[in-house]
């Protein structure tokens, strides 16, 4: 018994890692997969539901629109005229990007459609309203 | 001294190489990895708008015309309706001509919560092809 402990104690480091490293990677290749890098609006508003709305997986560009008319975007307020500079930017980094605009259900439509316009002038055309699925309607 | 001694023992261990830099390199990796991950699953409606091209050509006698006014009242045809009446009048309209499109327009300043349920319910009446256009 005292003899076997002694064996691996004689080695540079005490514990075998190889298990250890397995797991890791695994838990590594796991998280390089589900990564995304979405640009999160930074504020919560409250969604209008809609029995029809389709899961977005690919929208990584969140923007969106308070009550007052406040536009959020990257977890900033920004005006209406700067965001068409921001998505020009951000549409020649990664130019698969795609918008959902995230309006409050007391926000005002002509806010929304601003935006829509404003994103599309800066490049991109994938957009839509985000909406919680649901017994809404 | 001290290399031919660390050489010796490395060849007696089981394993040939040192994995410990290697994974503290992983390590490093996966914790960047956790923390940049973010799960939003976001759901959302598709809604074209018109281009300025679209917007100076005459309407379309064609599509269907709904109208948010406002006070978020809607209007079909010239009627003030209910928006659980709209599915019901997208659905005549579309059986009479299965490829119309509707063209949505909202008064600026009309609440987003109405609009998005009017495009739920043109969607529910069988038509997604919604251009949403604003008036004021």
């Amino acid at each position: 018994m005292q003899a076997t402990r002694h064996t691996p104690a004689s080695e540079d480091h005490g514990i075998d890692l190889a298990p250890m490293l397995d797991f890791t990677i695994n838990l590594l290749i796991f998280f390089i997969i589900t990564t995304s890098f979405i640009k999160e609006a930074g504020i919560t508003v409250f969604k209008p539901e809609a029995i029809t709305a389709e899961n977005r997986d690919s929208g990584n560009l969140l923007i969106a629109v308070r009550e007052n008319g406040e536009i959020w975007m990257d977890r900033n307020p920004v005006e209406i005229r700067e965001l068409r500079s921001l998505i020009e930017r951000l549409h020649i980094e990664r130019p698969d990007d795609s918008v959902v605009i995230i309006a409050d259900r007391a926000s005002r439509a002509g806010v929304v459609a601003k935006v829509m316009d404003e994103v599309r002038s800066g490049g991109i055309k994938d957009i839509a309203i985000a909406a919680d699925p649901g017994a809404g309607g | 001294m001290g290399m031919r001694r660390r050489s010796e023992q490395a060849h007696e261990s089981s394993h040939g190489i040192d994995l410990a830099p290697m994974l503290d390199f992983v390590i490093n990796l996966l914790i960047f990895f956790i923390i940049t991950a973010v799960f939003v699953k976001e759901f959302g409606l598709n809604v074209n708008r018109p281009t300025s091209f679209e917007q100076n050509k005459p309407d379309d006698a064609k599509s269907i015309q709904i109208q948010v006014l406002n006070n978020g009242e809607i209007w079909i045809d010239g009627r003030a309706v209910d928006v659980r009446a709209v599915r019901a009048n997208v659905e005549r309209m579309s059986a009479i001509n299965p490829d119309t499109g509707v063209l949505l327009l909202a008064n600026e300043q009309a609440p987003t919560g109405t609009v998005v349920e009017v495009v739920d319910q043109v969607h529910l009446g069988g038509i997604y092809n919604i251009t949403f256009s604003t008036s004021n």
